[in-house]
């Protein structure tokens, strides 16, 4: 189960299904990523526009991760990325996923159910990134394909990837309905009753209570 | 001699920058015990992935997290100290002094609530709450930088003559809210008692609390070390990967107060950012973690 599978982008339907929540993999190839929910509601709004975004991520990825990139005189240089919380994307990401097809999303703390169903109805799958894992998972950037939307604060812009063996990550939503987030908030509930008995009779025995 | 303005503007910005990009020792020791008592294969890999992660950034001098979170600094003032110049706005310019010369840069967290606005200045900060301490000849500062998955999970209620029963269930409802959001192992922080400001306040400061060290009140020395228990028992993991280490520590503080009980809890995520140093009247400046 832990072995670490290699996955190049782009990527296609059947080999997304096969993974399963819990897999560990690396990734090579080109990724997108942003930090930023007034990105994601522009995101929205190119949509609803029918415009193209300046980043194509159709059949892509969309990543939730912040990054510090600066022009120079040579391009955009990105100084390091790390992955930000899921969760607060949880209302606009059904829509995006859909509309893009994506083929992967990610950042760490999961999504809810109905992004779940979403992953599971296009094909697509969550990947957990390591908070903290900055210096390993920046070392992974080979190139900085384009950058967009440099009207936001640097963390929230649209940036493009390419990265050798970045992870590595672990598949948290598969395409098949799993959430370890789920599962594992599920098993924590389960195992409460008896987390809680324990501590009563620890806390009857304890030195201090007699 | 006193303890200078350039002194304090220079070790706020120092111990700031050791937080985004040195581990506590204890901490590392902690990661790396639980390493070897970890029964899943997966949470071992990923603590494994920690202490890498933790040495590229302490040898590389790099970021170990983007979040560099909010300036958040403790202030205890001795009060046989003798200060010269402006102490207060020492700590916010090194704060500005920090943001205009580290390498990498850091990205702006500094939120405005009114409009989501982010800089890297903003409304009463750093964030600096201050405290004397009688007869000591120096100043005191620590600083722990809060970022979102840190900061996020931190709750508070105000119970009226609880029993511990319901402190420590209220402790393991926080934490089965916070799940894996908060990038475990953590330690965890628990105020009980005093006023509501009060108890927010001794949970945030338990969590920078070194490691082995027990509260001296008995029955909060049982409770740490009970709760630290049950918490692993959850099975969220490092990282929320499943296994057995969620946290790292629970630390408990109390005050007493009135029949109203509050009881907070807060959270201190894996990379466990805490710097402090002591400036003397003589000049010496003693660093500690
Ligand atoms: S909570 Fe996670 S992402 Fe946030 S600062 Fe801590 S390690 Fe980094």
């Amino acid at each position: 189960m832990t072995e670490t599978r290699q996955l190049t982008l782009p990527i296609d339907e059947p080999t997304i299904r096969s993974l399963n929540a819990g897999d560990f993999v690396e990734l090579t190839g080109e990724i997108v990523l942003t930090a930023g929910l007034p990105t994601h509601q522009r995101i929205l709004q190119y949509m609803k526009d029918g415009k193209p975004l300046p980043i194509d991520i159709t059949g892509g990825t969309l990543f939730h991760l912040g990054s510090y990139s600066q022009d120079t005189a040579s391009g955009f240089e990105v100084l390091y990325i790390n992955p930000t919380t899921s969760t607060r994307f949880n209302a606009v990401m059904p829509p995006i996923v859909r509309h893009y097809r994506l083929r992967m999303v990610g950042g760490k703390g999961g999504l809810d159910r109905a992004c779940v169903d979403t992953l599971k109805e296009v094909g697509c799958v969550y990947l957990s990134f390591l908070g903290g894992g900055s210096p390993l998972l920046s070392d992974a950037i080979k190139e900085v394909k384009a950058v967009a939307w440099e009207d936001f604060v640097s963390h929230y812009r649209l940036v493009k990837l390419r990265v050798e063996k970045l992870g590595p990550l672990v598949v948290g939503i598969d395409a098949k309905g799993n959430s370890t987030f789920e599962t594992l908030t599920e098993q924590a509930k389960q195992r409460m009753p008896d987390i809680l008995h324990d501590l009563e009779t620890e806390r009857a025995n304890s030195p201090s209570s007699r | 001699m006193a303890i200078t303005y350039d002194q304090v503007k220079s070790v706020s910005a120092e111990l700031y920058e050791s937080c985004l990009k040195k581990i506590p020792e204890d901490t590392k020791e902690a990661l790396r015990k639980a390493t070897e008592a970890e029964s899943n294969e997966g949470a071992r890999k990923i603590l494994n992935m920690m202490l890498r992660s933790a040495h590229a950034a302490e040898s590389g001098n790099r970021h170990i997290c983007s979040d560099a979170g909010v300036p958040v600094y403790f202030m205890k003032i001795g009060t046989a100290a003798r200060l010269d110049g402006n102490i207060k706005q020492a700590v916010s310019d090194g704060f500005d002094h920090l943001v205009a010369t580290i390498q990498p840069p850091i990205l702006k967290h500094v939120t405005n609530p009114l409009t989501n606005e982010r800089g890297y200045k903003g409304k009463d900060m750093p964030i600096v709450s201050y405290d004397l301490i009688d007869g000591a000849d120096y100043v005191e500062i620590v600083c722990q930088p809060k970022a979102l998955g840190s900061g996020r999970w931190a709750a508070l209620e105000i119970f009226s003559f609880p029993t511990l029963e319901t402190i420590e269930k209220y402790v393991m409802d926080c934490v089965l809210k916070a799940g894996s959001q908060h990038c475990p192992p953590v330690v965890i922080g628990v105020g009980i008692g005093g006023t509501f400001d009060l108890c927010a306040k001794i949970a945030k400061q338990a969590t920078v609390r070194p490691f082995g060290r027990k509260n001296p009140e008995p029955i909060l020395a049982d409770m740490e070390e009970r709760l630290l228990k049950a918490v692993n028992k959850t099975g969220f993991g490092p990282m929320g990967t499943g296994g057995d280490t969620t946290a790292l520590a629970v630390h408990i503080e109390y005050t007493s107060g009135h029949g109203f009980t509050p009881v907070a809890v807060c959270f201190n995520c894996w990379i466990n950012r805490r710097a402090g140093a002591r400036i003397y009247n003589d000049g010496r400046i003693e660093r500690f973690e």
